[in-house]
């Protein structure tokens, strides 16, 4: 049921008429938006279970809080279907987790995106895109699940750009930044089976992704060679730093590299060793810190993998998300650093549609 | 047609002003920095001027292990303890 205290607007029965009028009132991210009706807003609801008060966010810094009702409204103004709901609202309660620091994320001049990876059945059952195309234009449920949660960013808690979203270039994932984890000819476990959630579940993970780094490579025949072309798009200077990483390898890199019989954790490890920069390197651009360098060699080093004299990307292999997508033609794979330079926010997962170990 | 409003009305909170000190002179004036790259050499550097200014006592330096977090309720109700006035600022 929907909130009593939710506000209506009388507007004329006038469907661009009524476009005309959400964007009058600024709740648009640009684009034009589904008028979010009252009956369209209550189909929404059928697929949460929980009471439409129900807070699903919180902002740490304003208190502005993001209830099932508000979440379902944005989520019609951004074209989603009904069923898409419970992504949403596990994206949304991913998100509230205080590691991943979704106000530090947005309002940062760093211009990251919530990337949200769905993993499992559900992506398919939603007809999302894991293959061509992954992360352009043409999957409605891609499309408007990446989309609504920015819609909820600017409206509920209130991320305007130039006012309290301070991002100094943005990124085109502020848009929709939603993707799913191909199955189809996966040779390794999924996301969500990595995560130990129950058979049949399906997950979201949201990553504060920063820009998109195409990673080019078509002639590299063994894992080493595909793999080195990756850590060194993480490794870059433009990029490195103790930040996590979302790595999605294409089809065609990942036969190369399951091909040879390496293993998710494999990938990670060798990436992790190989996606460094050395002290020196380091200074002759200005991005040495030393107290960087401690945090990752402190102790005998965060990872046995890391070595003196060289700043890796991340902590420890685990910083890496590693998932398939893409078209099955192509050596093309993609780097998506964290816009965290360190842990100021660390990926989360959440299980779609189910409660498992709540209180 | 009747239209849902996206937006929700903030929350209610009590904030308000501190009272300004009577004056700087003598006092004790205290650094939180955010751990940003240059952050604390700025803030010292400023804190020094109160100090040679309004003859200021330098408080040790509070950190923030998240730049871009809220202080937490702890670190800022044990400066409030320590210091007359405290500074912060962005590094980088």
């Amino acid at each position: 049921m929907p909130l009593d205290s939710a506000r209506i607007h009388d507007v004329p029965d006038d469907l661009l008429a009524a476009i005309d009028y959400c964007y009058e009132q600024g709740w648009t991210d640009g684009l034009p938006v589904v008028p979010p009706s009252v009956e369209r807003v209550e189909q929404m609801l059928q697929y949460e279970g929980r009471p439409s008060e129900t807070v699903v966010a919180a902002h740490p810094a304003t208190g502005f809080e993001c209830t099932v009702h508000a979440a379902a409204v944005n989520a019609v103004m951004a074209g989603c279907k009904p069923e898409y709901f419970p992504v949403v609202i596990a994206a949304l309660e991913a998100m509230n987790e205080p590691g991943f620091n979704f106000h530090g994320s947005t309002a940062s001049t760093g211009g990251s995106a919530p990337l949200m990876v769905v993993s499992g059945p559900l992506a398919d059952d939603l007809a999302m895109n894991s293959d061509v195309n992954l992360f352009g234009p043409g999957n409605r449920a891609n499309a408007t699940m990446g989309r609504a949660i920015r819609l909820i960013l600017l409206n509920v808690f209130r991320m305007i750009p130039g006012v309290s979203d301070k991002s100094t270039q943005g990124n085109p994932g502020k848009y929709s930044f939603c993707i799913a984890e191909r199955s189809r000819g996966n040779p390794w476990p999924l996301l969500v089976q990595d995560l130990d959630y129950p058979d049949g579940v399906s997950s979201v993970t949201v990553f504060a992704g920063g820009g998109f780094c195409n990673v080019e490579n078509h002639g590299g025949n063994t894992p080493e060679q595909v793999l080195g072309s990756v850590a060194d798009a993480m490794a870059n200077y433009g990029c490195i730093t103790l930040g996590q990483s979302a790595v999605v390898l294409a089809p065609e890199h990942v036969r190369v590299i399951a091909g040879a019989g390496w293993s998710k954790t494999q990938v990670k490890e060798y990436l992790f060793s190989q996606a460094y920069r050395t002290v020196d390197g380091m200074k002759s651009v200005g991005k040495y810190r030393q107290r960087e360098y401690d945090k990752q060699h402190a102790d005998g080093g965060t990872s046995p993998l890391i070595k003196d004299g060289q700043l890796h990307r991340g902590l420890t292999p685990d910083d890496i998300l590693v998932v398939m997508g893409g078209g099955d033609a192509g050596g093309h794979s993609c780097f998506i650093p964290s816009w965290s330079r360190a842990r100021s926010s660390i990926m989360q997962s959440k299980p779609i549609g189910v409660c498992i170990d709540c209180d | 047609m009747q239209l849902y409003d996206p937006t929700v009305t903030g929350p209610e909170r009590n904030f308000r002003r501190a009272a300004a000190l009577d004056t700087l002179d003598g006092k004790t004036v205290g650094i939180l920095e955010n751990g940003k790259l240059n952050a604390v050499e700025m803030l010292r550097e400023t804190a020094l001027l109160f100090e040679q200014r309004h003859g200021c006592t330098i408080a040790p330096i509070y950190s923030k292990t998240n730049a871009s977090a809220p202080a937490p309720a702890e670190t800022l109700e044990s400066a409030a303890k320590a210091v007359d006035f405290l500074i912060t600022g962005l590094g980088d």
